[in-house]
Protein backbone atom coordinates (compact mmCIF):
# COMPACT_ATOMS: atom_id res chain seq x y z
CA UNK A 1 0.00 0.00 0.00
CA UNK A 2 1.11 3.74 -0.56
CA UNK A 3 2.84 5.26 2.33
CA UNK A 4 5.15 7.22 1.04
CA UNK A 5 6.69 11.08 -0.16
CA UNK A 6 5.19 12.05 -3.36
CA UNK A 7 4.81 14.82 -5.29
CA UNK A 8 2.14 17.29 -5.03
CA UNK A 9 1.03 16.62 -8.53
CA UNK A 10 0.78 12.88 -7.90
CA UNK A 11 -0.85 13.22 -4.26
CA UNK A 12 -3.84 15.32 -6.17
CA UNK A 13 -4.19 12.40 -8.54
CA UNK A 14 -4.83 10.34 -6.08
CA UNK A 15 -7.45 11.90 -4.11
CA UNK A 16 -8.47 12.57 -7.34
CA UNK A 17 -8.88 8.91 -7.50
CA UNK A 18 -11.35 8.98 -5.14
CA UNK A 19 -8.92 7.62 -2.62
CA UNK A 20 -8.81 8.39 1.28
CA UNK A 21 -6.04 9.57 2.13
CA UNK A 22 -4.04 10.83 4.88
CA UNK A 23 -1.32 13.44 3.61
CA UNK A 24 1.60 15.36 5.49
CA UNK A 25 3.52 18.30 4.36
CA UNK A 26 4.30 21.79 4.16
CA UNK A 27 1.40 24.49 4.05
CA UNK A 28 2.50 25.68 0.69
CA UNK A 29 1.98 22.38 -1.07
CA UNK A 30 -1.49 21.20 1.21
CA UNK A 31 -2.76 24.31 0.07
CA UNK A 32 -2.56 23.30 -3.61
CA UNK A 33 -4.40 20.13 -3.55
CA UNK A 34 -7.93 19.19 -4.52
CA UNK A 35 -11.29 18.61 -2.80
CA UNK A 36 -11.82 14.99 -1.72
CA UNK A 37 -11.88 12.63 0.76
CA UNK A 38 -8.10 13.30 2.94
CA UNK A 39 -6.72 14.82 5.29
CA UNK A 40 -3.90 16.71 6.30
CA UNK A 41 -1.22 18.48 8.25
CA UNK A 42 0.90 20.79 8.30
CA UNK A 43 5.38 19.07 9.33
CA UNK A 44 8.45 19.13 6.79
CA UNK A 45 10.39 16.37 8.21
CA UNK A 46 9.83 12.92 7.20
CA UNK A 47 11.53 9.33 8.37
CA UNK A 48 12.08 7.04 4.73
CA UNK A 49 13.25 4.13 4.53
CA UNK A 50 16.18 6.01 3.06
CA UNK A 51 16.89 8.03 5.96
CA UNK A 52 15.44 11.63 7.32
CA UNK A 53 14.57 14.23 5.39
CA UNK A 54 13.53 17.80 5.80
CA UNK A 55 11.01 18.68 2.59
CA UNK A 56 10.43 22.74 1.46
CA UNK A 57 8.38 22.25 -1.84
CA UNK A 58 7.57 19.82 -4.10
CA UNK A 59 6.66 16.67 -1.90
CA UNK A 60 3.75 15.46 0.53
CA UNK A 61 3.90 12.50 2.50
CA UNK A 62 0.66 10.18 1.55
CA UNK A 63 -0.77 6.94 3.48
CA UNK A 64 -3.52 5.83 1.07
CA UNK A 65 -6.11 4.29 3.36
CA UNK A 66 -8.36 2.31 0.93
CA UNK A 67 -6.02 -0.38 1.10
CA UNK A 68 -6.99 -0.78 5.28
CA UNK A 69 -11.01 -0.69 5.62
CA UNK A 70 -13.38 1.76 4.72
CA UNK A 71 -12.99 5.38 5.87
CA UNK A 72 -14.75 8.50 6.67
CA UNK A 73 -13.21 11.69 7.54
CA UNK A 74 -14.45 14.12 10.08
CA UNK A 75 -13.60 16.78 11.84
CA UNK A 76 -13.97 17.13 15.17
CA UNK A 77 -13.81 20.82 17.40
CA UNK A 78 -11.56 21.12 20.42
CA UNK A 79 -14.50 21.05 22.74
CA UNK A 80 -15.65 17.87 21.96
CA UNK A 81 -12.79 15.61 21.47
CA UNK A 82 -14.45 12.93 23.27
CA UNK A 83 -16.61 12.68 19.91
CA UNK A 84 -13.62 11.14 18.18
CA UNK A 85 -14.23 7.68 20.08
CA UNK A 86 -17.42 8.42 20.19
CA UNK A 87 -17.97 8.31 16.51
CA UNK A 88 -15.36 5.85 15.76
CA UNK A 89 -15.99 2.30 14.20
CA UNK A 90 -16.30 -0.60 16.53
CA UNK A 91 -13.39 -2.11 14.64
CA UNK A 92 -10.84 -0.10 13.50
CA UNK A 93 -8.84 3.54 14.44
CA UNK A 94 -9.28 6.96 14.11
CA UNK A 95 -6.34 8.64 12.48
CA UNK A 96 -6.40 11.98 13.88
CA UNK A 97 -4.21 15.08 13.60
CA UNK A 98 -4.07 18.12 16.00
CA UNK A 99 -2.30 21.24 15.54
CA UNK A 100 0.29 22.51 17.44
CA UNK A 101 0.11 24.68 20.58
CA UNK A 102 -4.17 24.31 20.22
CA UNK A 103 -6.26 24.15 22.39
CA UNK A 104 -7.07 20.61 20.95
CA UNK A 105 -3.58 19.58 21.60
CA UNK A 106 -3.47 20.65 25.35
CA UNK A 107 -7.07 19.65 26.10
CA UNK A 108 -6.70 16.35 24.01
CA UNK A 109 -2.66 15.71 25.89
CA UNK A 110 -4.66 16.03 29.63
CA UNK A 111 -8.15 14.00 28.56
CA UNK A 112 -7.56 11.66 25.99
CA UNK A 113 -7.12 8.43 28.28
CA UNK A 114 -10.51 9.61 30.01
CA UNK A 115 -12.70 9.48 26.72
CA UNK A 116 -15.43 6.85 26.43
CA UNK A 117 -14.35 4.21 24.98
CA UNK A 118 -10.41 5.86 24.38
CA UNK A 119 -9.11 2.26 25.17
CA UNK A 120 -11.81 0.06 22.50
CA UNK A 121 -11.31 2.08 19.66
CA UNK A 122 -8.44 3.19 19.55
CA UNK A 123 -7.25 7.06 18.17
CA UNK A 124 -3.56 7.26 16.46
CA UNK A 125 -1.48 9.81 14.69
CA UNK A 126 0.49 12.84 15.22
CA UNK A 127 0.30 16.54 16.09
CA UNK A 128 1.40 19.19 13.30
CA UNK A 129 3.93 21.64 13.60
CA UNK A 130 6.10 23.82 11.56
CA UNK A 131 9.52 23.71 10.46
CA UNK A 132 11.58 24.27 13.32
CA UNK A 133 13.02 27.88 11.85
CA UNK A 134 9.32 29.49 11.68
CA UNK A 135 8.74 28.91 15.60
CA UNK A 136 6.88 31.34 16.84
CA UNK A 137 5.93 33.00 12.94
CA UNK A 138 4.21 30.31 11.21
CA UNK A 139 0.78 28.16 13.00
CA UNK A 140 0.44 24.66 12.56
CA UNK A 141 -2.27 23.81 10.65
CA UNK A 142 -5.00 20.38 10.37
CA UNK A 143 -6.58 20.20 7.10
CA UNK A 144 -10.26 18.77 6.44
CA UNK A 145 -9.46 17.91 2.47
CA UNK A 146 -13.93 17.46 1.80
CA UNK A 147 -13.66 21.04 1.78
CA UNK A 148 -9.98 22.21 1.83
CA UNK A 149 -10.21 23.81 4.52
CA UNK A 150 -7.59 24.69 7.24
CA UNK A 151 -7.99 24.95 10.75
CA UNK A 152 -5.44 25.92 13.39
CA UNK A 153 -7.76 23.82 15.91
CA UNK A 154 -10.03 21.04 16.42
CA UNK A 155 -8.97 17.29 15.15
CA UNK A 156 -9.33 16.32 11.58
CA UNK A 157 -10.22 12.48 11.93
CA UNK A 158 -9.85 9.73 9.04
CA UNK A 159 -12.00 6.83 10.85
CA UNK A 160 -10.56 3.45 9.24
CA UNK A 161 -13.46 0.85 9.55
CA UNK A 162 -11.64 -2.97 9.72
CA UNK A 163 -13.12 -6.00 8.56
CA UNK A 164 -14.43 -8.05 11.43
CA UNK A 165 -11.67 -10.53 10.66
CA UNK A 166 -8.72 -7.50 11.17
CA UNK A 167 -7.87 -5.41 14.20
CA UNK A 168 -5.68 -2.35 14.65
CA UNK A 169 -2.67 -2.45 16.67
CA UNK A 170 -1.02 0.08 18.59
CA UNK A 171 2.92 -0.13 19.29
CA UNK A 172 5.36 2.29 20.10
CA UNK A 173 9.10 2.15 20.27
CA UNK A 174 10.44 4.73 22.36
CA UNK A 175 14.40 5.08 22.83
CA UNK A 176 14.44 5.84 26.70
CA UNK A 177 14.43 3.99 29.81
CA UNK A 178 14.31 5.42 33.04
CA UNK A 179 17.63 6.66 34.72
CA UNK A 180 17.18 4.17 37.96
CA UNK A 181 17.91 7.79 40.19
CA UNK A 182 15.02 10.01 41.77
CA UNK A 183 11.66 8.81 41.38
CA UNK A 184 9.44 12.36 40.64
CA UNK A 185 5.81 12.86 41.13
CA UNK A 186 3.34 15.83 40.12
CA UNK A 187 0.31 16.71 42.00
CA UNK A 188 -1.51 18.39 38.91
CA UNK A 189 -2.24 17.69 35.14
CA UNK A 190 -0.14 20.24 33.97
CA UNK A 191 2.46 21.39 31.26
CA UNK A 192 3.97 24.20 32.98
CA UNK A 193 5.05 22.93 36.48
CA UNK A 194 6.67 25.11 39.38
CA UNK A 195 7.02 21.88 42.10
CA UNK A 196 7.10 18.67 42.21
CA UNK A 197 8.20 15.36 44.53
CA UNK A 198 11.22 13.79 44.55
CA UNK A 199 11.45 10.49 46.51
CA UNK A 200 8.58 12.03 48.20
CA UNK A 201 10.41 15.37 49.02
CA UNK A 202 8.56 18.87 47.91
CA UNK A 203 11.43 20.64 45.67
CA UNK A 204 11.27 23.57 43.35
CA UNK A 205 11.36 21.51 39.75
CA UNK A 206 13.33 23.91 37.53
CA UNK A 207 16.23 24.04 40.16
CA UNK A 208 15.73 20.34 40.42
CA UNK A 209 16.99 19.94 36.71
CA UNK A 210 19.35 23.13 36.66
CA UNK A 211 20.92 20.72 39.63
CA UNK A 212 21.04 18.04 37.53
CA UNK A 213 22.36 19.90 34.35
CA UNK A 214 18.86 18.93 32.14
CA UNK A 215 17.92 22.43 31.34
CA UNK A 216 19.47 21.62 27.75
CA UNK A 217 15.61 19.28 27.43
CA UNK A 218 17.18 16.64 25.87
CA UNK A 219 16.17 13.92 27.87
CA UNK A 220 12.77 13.48 28.78
CA UNK A 221 10.76 12.12 31.85
CA UNK A 222 9.97 8.80 31.70
CA UNK A 223 6.75 8.02 33.35
CA UNK A 224 6.05 4.41 34.30
CA UNK A 225 2.18 4.04 32.95
CA UNK A 226 2.25 0.21 34.29
CA UNK A 227 4.93 -0.88 32.28
CA UNK A 228 4.43 1.32 29.56
CA UNK A 229 7.48 4.06 29.25
CA UNK A 230 5.82 6.99 28.53
CA UNK A 231 7.41 10.33 27.77
CA UNK A 232 7.26 13.83 28.44
CA UNK A 233 9.54 16.40 27.08
CA UNK A 234 11.02 19.76 28.21
CA UNK A 235 10.30 22.30 26.14
CA UNK A 236 11.98 25.02 28.68
CA UNK A 237 13.01 25.84 32.14
CA UNK A 238 12.07 29.60 32.34
CA UNK A 239 13.00 32.71 34.40
CA UNK A 240 9.73 32.60 35.81
CA UNK A 241 10.62 29.22 37.84
CA UNK A 242 8.47 27.27 35.71
CA UNK A 243 9.22 24.49 33.64
CA UNK A 244 7.20 24.27 30.25
CA UNK A 245 6.37 20.72 28.93
CA UNK A 246 5.12 19.12 25.60
CA UNK A 247 2.93 16.85 27.28
CA UNK A 248 1.39 17.15 30.72
CA UNK A 249 2.54 15.06 33.87
CA UNK A 250 -0.42 13.40 35.61
CA UNK A 251 -0.69 12.72 39.14
CA UNK A 252 -0.13 8.95 40.69
CA UNK A 253 2.44 8.62 37.87
CA UNK A 254 5.89 7.70 39.28
CA UNK A 255 8.46 9.78 36.58
CA UNK A 256 12.24 9.42 36.45
CA UNK A 257 15.03 11.37 33.88
CA UNK A 258 15.34 9.12 31.10
CA UNK A 259 19.28 7.72 30.58
CA UNK A 260 21.14 9.18 27.89
CA UNK A 261 20.76 7.86 24.56
CA UNK A 262 24.29 8.27 21.92
CA UNK A 263 23.59 7.63 19.07
CA UNK A 264 19.72 7.75 17.78
CA UNK A 265 19.70 6.45 15.05
CA UNK A 266 22.15 3.47 15.94
CA UNK A 267 19.54 3.10 19.14
CA UNK A 268 16.35 2.88 16.68
CA UNK A 269 17.38 0.47 14.37
CA UNK A 270 18.72 -1.97 16.99
CA UNK A 271 15.10 -1.74 18.69
CA UNK A 272 13.48 -1.52 15.06
CA UNK A 273 15.41 -4.96 14.08
CA UNK A 274 13.26 -6.86 16.48
CA UNK A 275 10.13 -4.87 14.70
CA UNK A 276 8.27 -7.43 12.45
CA UNK A 277 7.39 -4.58 9.74
CA UNK A 278 4.17 -7.04 8.44
CA UNK A 279 1.12 -5.34 8.63
CA UNK A 280 2.33 -1.69 9.86
CA UNK A 281 0.15 0.71 7.54
CA UNK A 282 1.20 3.84 9.31
CA UNK A 283 4.02 5.36 11.89
CA UNK A 284 5.23 8.76 12.93
CA UNK A 285 8.04 9.80 14.81
CA UNK A 286 8.89 13.20 16.98
CA UNK A 287 10.61 16.09 15.81
CA UNK A 288 13.24 15.73 19.34
CA UNK A 289 14.09 12.87 17.88
CA UNK A 290 15.11 14.17 14.76
CA UNK A 291 16.78 17.11 16.05
CA UNK A 292 18.34 15.74 19.05
CA UNK A 293 19.37 12.71 17.19
CA UNK A 294 20.78 14.59 14.52
CA UNK A 295 18.21 12.09 11.93
CA UNK A 296 18.69 13.83 8.77
CA UNK A 297 20.03 11.73 5.95
CA UNK A 298 20.02 8.95 9.00
CA UNK A 299 18.25 5.39 8.18
CA UNK A 300 16.83 4.37 11.29
CA UNK A 301 14.56 1.53 9.74
CA UNK A 302 11.71 0.66 7.36
CA UNK A 303 9.04 2.85 9.23
CA UNK A 304 7.91 5.56 6.81
CA UNK A 305 6.03 8.55 8.27
CA UNK A 306 5.83 11.97 9.65
CA UNK A 307 8.33 13.57 12.24
CA UNK A 308 6.18 15.20 14.39
CA UNK A 309 5.45 17.66 17.51
CA UNK A 310 3.66 14.95 19.43
CA UNK A 311 2.71 11.36 18.64
CA UNK A 312 -0.72 9.95 19.28
CA UNK A 313 -1.17 6.37 20.57
CA UNK A 314 -4.43 6.38 22.87
CA UNK A 315 -2.68 9.69 24.39
CA UNK A 316 0.06 11.89 23.60
CA UNK A 317 3.01 10.77 23.42
CA UNK A 318 6.59 12.90 23.04
CA UNK A 319 10.06 11.53 21.74
CA UNK A 320 8.50 8.45 20.53
CA UNK A 321 7.72 6.08 17.46
CA UNK A 322 4.31 4.77 16.88
CA UNK A 323 3.30 2.60 14.21
CA UNK A 324 -0.10 0.98 13.71
CA UNK A 325 -0.26 -2.29 12.48
CA UNK A 326 -3.17 -4.25 10.78
CA UNK A 327 -3.84 -8.42 12.51
CA UNK B 1 -8.98 -20.14 26.27
CA UNK B 2 -12.33 -18.41 26.02
CA UNK B 3 -13.03 -15.15 27.97
CA UNK B 4 -14.80 -15.26 31.41
CA UNK B 5 -18.22 -13.49 31.60
CA UNK B 6 -18.77 -10.36 33.38
CA UNK B 7 -19.96 -12.16 36.66
CA UNK B 8 -16.95 -14.12 36.95
CA UNK B 9 -15.04 -12.64 40.48
CA UNK B 10 -11.91 -12.34 38.21
CA UNK B 11 -12.76 -8.44 36.44
CA UNK B 12 -13.76 -7.73 39.59
CA UNK B 13 -9.68 -8.55 41.30
CA UNK B 14 -8.63 -6.99 38.52
CA UNK B 15 -10.93 -3.37 39.23
CA UNK B 16 -9.59 -4.08 42.86
CA UNK B 17 -6.17 -3.57 41.92
CA UNK B 18 -4.77 -7.02 40.65
CA UNK B 19 -4.79 -5.46 37.03
CA UNK B 20 -1.34 -4.07 37.38
CA UNK B 21 0.28 -7.59 38.18
CA UNK B 22 -0.49 -8.35 34.82
CA UNK B 23 2.38 -9.47 32.82
CA UNK B 24 1.97 -7.61 29.12
CA UNK B 25 3.62 -5.81 26.80
CA UNK B 26 0.48 -4.44 25.12
CA UNK B 27 0.01 -1.02 25.19
CA UNK B 28 -3.52 -0.88 25.54
CA UNK B 29 -3.63 -2.90 28.62
CA UNK B 30 -0.74 -1.03 30.03
CA UNK B 31 -2.28 3.07 29.60
CA UNK B 32 -6.04 1.42 30.20
CA UNK B 33 -4.21 0.21 33.69
CA UNK B 34 -3.04 3.27 34.37
CA UNK B 35 -6.02 5.12 34.01
CA UNK B 36 -8.04 2.78 36.36
CA UNK B 37 -5.51 3.09 38.40
CA UNK B 38 -6.10 6.84 38.77
CA UNK B 39 -9.68 6.91 38.33
CA UNK B 40 -12.30 7.27 40.98
CA UNK B 41 -15.02 5.14 39.40
CA UNK B 42 -16.12 2.37 41.16
CA UNK B 43 -15.32 -1.09 41.17
CA UNK B 44 -17.84 -2.14 39.68
CA UNK B 45 -17.42 0.08 36.35
CA UNK B 46 -13.82 -0.62 36.38
CA UNK B 47 -14.82 -4.39 35.82
CA UNK B 48 -16.74 -3.62 33.12
CA UNK B 49 -14.56 -1.54 31.18
CA UNK B 50 -11.71 -4.08 31.81
CA UNK B 51 -14.36 -6.89 30.65
CA UNK B 52 -15.40 -4.86 27.42
CA UNK B 53 -11.26 -4.15 26.79
CA UNK B 54 -10.62 -7.59 27.21
CA UNK B 55 -14.17 -8.81 24.88
CA UNK B 56 -13.13 -6.69 22.46
CA UNK B 57 -9.12 -7.27 22.11
CA UNK B 58 -9.47 -11.26 22.87
CA UNK B 59 -7.66 -12.23 19.80
CA UNK B 60 -4.83 -10.32 20.21
CA UNK B 61 -4.46 -10.79 24.24
CA UNK B 62 -4.61 -14.79 24.27
CA UNK B 63 -1.41 -14.36 26.54
CA UNK B 64 -2.76 -12.13 29.12
CA UNK B 65 -6.22 -13.71 29.07
CA UNK B 66 -4.31 -17.05 30.34
CA UNK B 67 -2.90 -14.66 33.20
CA UNK B 68 -6.75 -14.00 34.32
CA UNK B 69 -6.71 -16.96 36.19
CA UNK B 70 -3.71 -16.36 38.47
CA UNK B 71 -4.01 -12.89 39.29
Amino acid sequence: MTNELMTTARAAELIGRGLPLAIAGPKCELEQLPAGAWIGGTIPYFMLPSGGVVVSTGQVFVTDLSAIGDVRVAYQPADDLAGIARHAPDNGFSFTIIPAGSTAHQRFAAEAASYEGAFLKPTVGWIAGVHLADLGREAALVYDGRTRTAHADGAVVAYVALPADKAASVEIVNLFEADGTDVLTFDDTTFSVRRCRVNGEPVDFADYVRRRGLEHGRLPLVGDFAGARINVSLQAVGEDGNVALYAPVFPGVNYQFARPVSDYAAAFRAQLAHVDPQGVVMGCNCVLNFLYGELEGKVVGGIAGPVTFGEIAYQLLNQTLVMVRIV
Amino acid sequence: MSLPALQNPVWHRLAGGALPRMRTQNLGVQLMTKRLERSADSTAAKAAEIHAFFAKWERVLQSEIQQLATL
